[in-house]
């Protein structure tokens, strides 16, 4: 550190209101010839608290709207967020000497090192510095840091019938949207893209997510229901269906929740109906059926299309990046692997699924790295980082292992 | 934690700093260690522009060094901004803790640049500031 920063760091620091710098005496320095006298500002010292930060013309706006949040645990590193997207935040030191010229009126005239005004341009306009900067802020955009999301709401998923206790164990586990904000480095946006990847449904001001039993329970009873109401399954009525569950004891928040999951609104005139979607509730069922571990296809294809509502029909594309087939002798096996449960960080994915999988041809691998987003970089640069890429001969298909 | 990052200037008319930048360090005779704050530092001038087409040229004097620069615009520009403690932090626990915020005081989309050798004024009376220079970079 040179002796000047070493010095002004000795002296106490004087209250500085901001401004008595003359900025604009610098910065309108007109040509020829017209001369300011640069000087250490009257409250001259290292300012800590004043940081540069670099800001592309795109981020402007939301910087200087009040739009921007720097998010972060004190033992994490900080990122910055605007309404939608994460930026990391990486300092930049420089070996310049780098000196901030406040705006605002300066003061008179600066001390020469004889105690003099200086020679005869004594009306020369005087700017001051105010502290030299070591460094700057950059931004890199960065993927929203997600996973622990998934990890922080599994501490106390949604269970029907649940009794929160009271006092310290009620709030235990649970998270508002604040508290998410407060510990995940995503914008409000990211964040709540993440929230719906989840399936998370904001209850009694809590973010949760629901149990998978309890799911498949509330499930199975607006399929029940709507065979003795005779609703059609893609036109379901939404008054009749909420206030069917709601005297069988489920609560219209949770029945929403689960209509949204495995169907979409739609607004006919003055009615809401609901239309279940078939991939989403034959996939839910072939979760269920999987949920004892690997069974052979052929009885996993009876159980799977007996369980389905009646009207909807089970095709195997359903199951891209939900099961993994192997061959097991003359026999092919099935299992669920989703690719919902794996991390959402390029370098944990590849090992999880390496993990799984010593070798993986590309069909197979596709469904399980298609959601992974990192700015800057493309699927194919994903590959080639955690990746490698065999071929055995020009007609065999391309084998993936781990790099 | 989470920690707002305020504007009160609003985005038309965010007040700009001035940057100066040298490649090197200036230090104070020794004679000075003891406060610098108010010092004089040394001169710019803007250099009268030979044509109306070359760029702004400006000169800063230090000492007897006279260095050459010209004033350059951030590629991206720079914002000031100062962390405050707000709130909190009374006694008792019923106060909420003390929360950082940031706060934008000022814009930065120019700086004047000097990165060339520095000419020494031999014929100038020494003074009492000195320069030194880093080796620059070939």
């Amino acid at each position: 550190m040179d002796a000047e920063m070493e010095v002004a760091g000795t002296q106490p620091e004087i209250e500085w209101d901001g401004g008595g710098g003359g900025a604009d005496a610098v910065l309108g320095l007109a040509p020829a010839g017209a001369s300011v006298s640069l000087c250490y500002h009257q409250a001259f010292g290292p300012h800590n608290d004043i940081v540069l930060l670099e800001a592309g013309d795109d981020l402007l706006p939301d910087l200087l709207q009040g739009r921007v949040t720097v998010r972060g645990r004190p033992d994490e590193e900080a990122v910055l967020c605007t309404p939608s997207a994460t930026y990391s935040m990486k300092f930049v030191g420089t070996s310049n000497s780098v000196f901030l010229i406040p705006p605002g009126e300066p003061s008179a005239s600066c001390l020469r090192p004889d105690h003099t005004k200086g020679d005869a341009n004594a009306a020369d306009a005087v700017a001051a510095a105010i502290k030299l900067a070591p460094g700057s802020i950059e931004l890199v955009r960065t993927a929203p840091r997600l996973d622990k999301l998934r990890s922080l709401l599994r501490e106390r998923p949604y269970v029907l019938d649940e009794d929160l206790g009271d006092g310290l164990q009620h709030k235990k586990g649970l998270y508002t949207w604040k508290d998410l904000c407060n510990r995940i480095q995503a914008s409000d946006g990211e964040l709540l893209d993440g929230l719906n990847t989840l399936s998370a449904v904001e209850m009694d001001g809590f973010w949760r997510t629901v149990e998978v039993n309890s799911v498949n329970t509330i499930l199975d009873v607006i399929l029940h229901n709507s065979v003795l109401h005779d609703w059609s399954l893609n036109a379901m009525p939404e008054t009749d269906v909420l206030s069917v569950m709601e005297s069988d004891g489920f609560a219209h928040k949770i029945v929403t929740h689960c209509l949204n999951r495995f169907g979409k609104k739609v607004e006919q005139e003055t009615r809401s109906f609901w239309s279940l979607d078939e991939k989403l509730v034959c996939l839910q069922f072939a979760r269920k059926v999987l949920g004892a571990g690997k069974m052979k296809l052929a009885n996993f294809m009876d159980k799977w299309e007996r369980s389905i509502p009646s009207g909807m029909h089970a095709d195997l594309q359903m199951l891209e990046g939900e099961v993994l087939f192997e061959k097991l002798g003359a026999e092919t096996w099935v299992h669920a692997f989703s690719v919902a449960d794996l991390p959402l960080t390029p370098a944990d994915r590849f090992a999880a699924l390496f993990r799984e999988r010593v070798k993986w041809e590309w069909k197979d691998l596709q469904p399980y790295i298609r959601d992974l987003r990192v700015p800057g970089v493309s699927s194919e640069g994903l590959l080639i980082k955690y990746t490698r890429r065999t071929q055995p001969s020009s007609e065999a298909e391309p084998i993936f292992t781990a790099r | 934690m989470e920690i707002r990052v305020r504007c009160g200037c609003g985005e038309s008319s965010c007040p700009e700093w001035a940057v100066v930048e040298l490649q090197g360090v200036v230090q104070p005779q020794a004679s000075f260690a003891g406060d610098i704050r108010g010092l004089h530092i040394g001169r710019l001038c803007s250099a009268p522009s030979p044509s109306a087409t070359s760029k702004a040229g400006y000169t800063f004097t230090v000492g007897y060094h006279e260095l050459a620069g010209t004033k350059v615009t951030l590629k991206k520009p720079l914002l000031v901004l100062r962390k405050k403690k707000v709130g909190g932090g009374g006694v008792g626990d019923q106060e909420p803790p003390a929360e950082v915020e940031l706060e934008v005081i000022g814009i930065i989309r120019h700086k004047i640049l000097f990165k060339d050798r520095p000419k020494a004024l031999i014929s100038k009376p020494a003074t009492k500031e000195k320069k030194t220079v880093q080796p620059a970079e070939d």
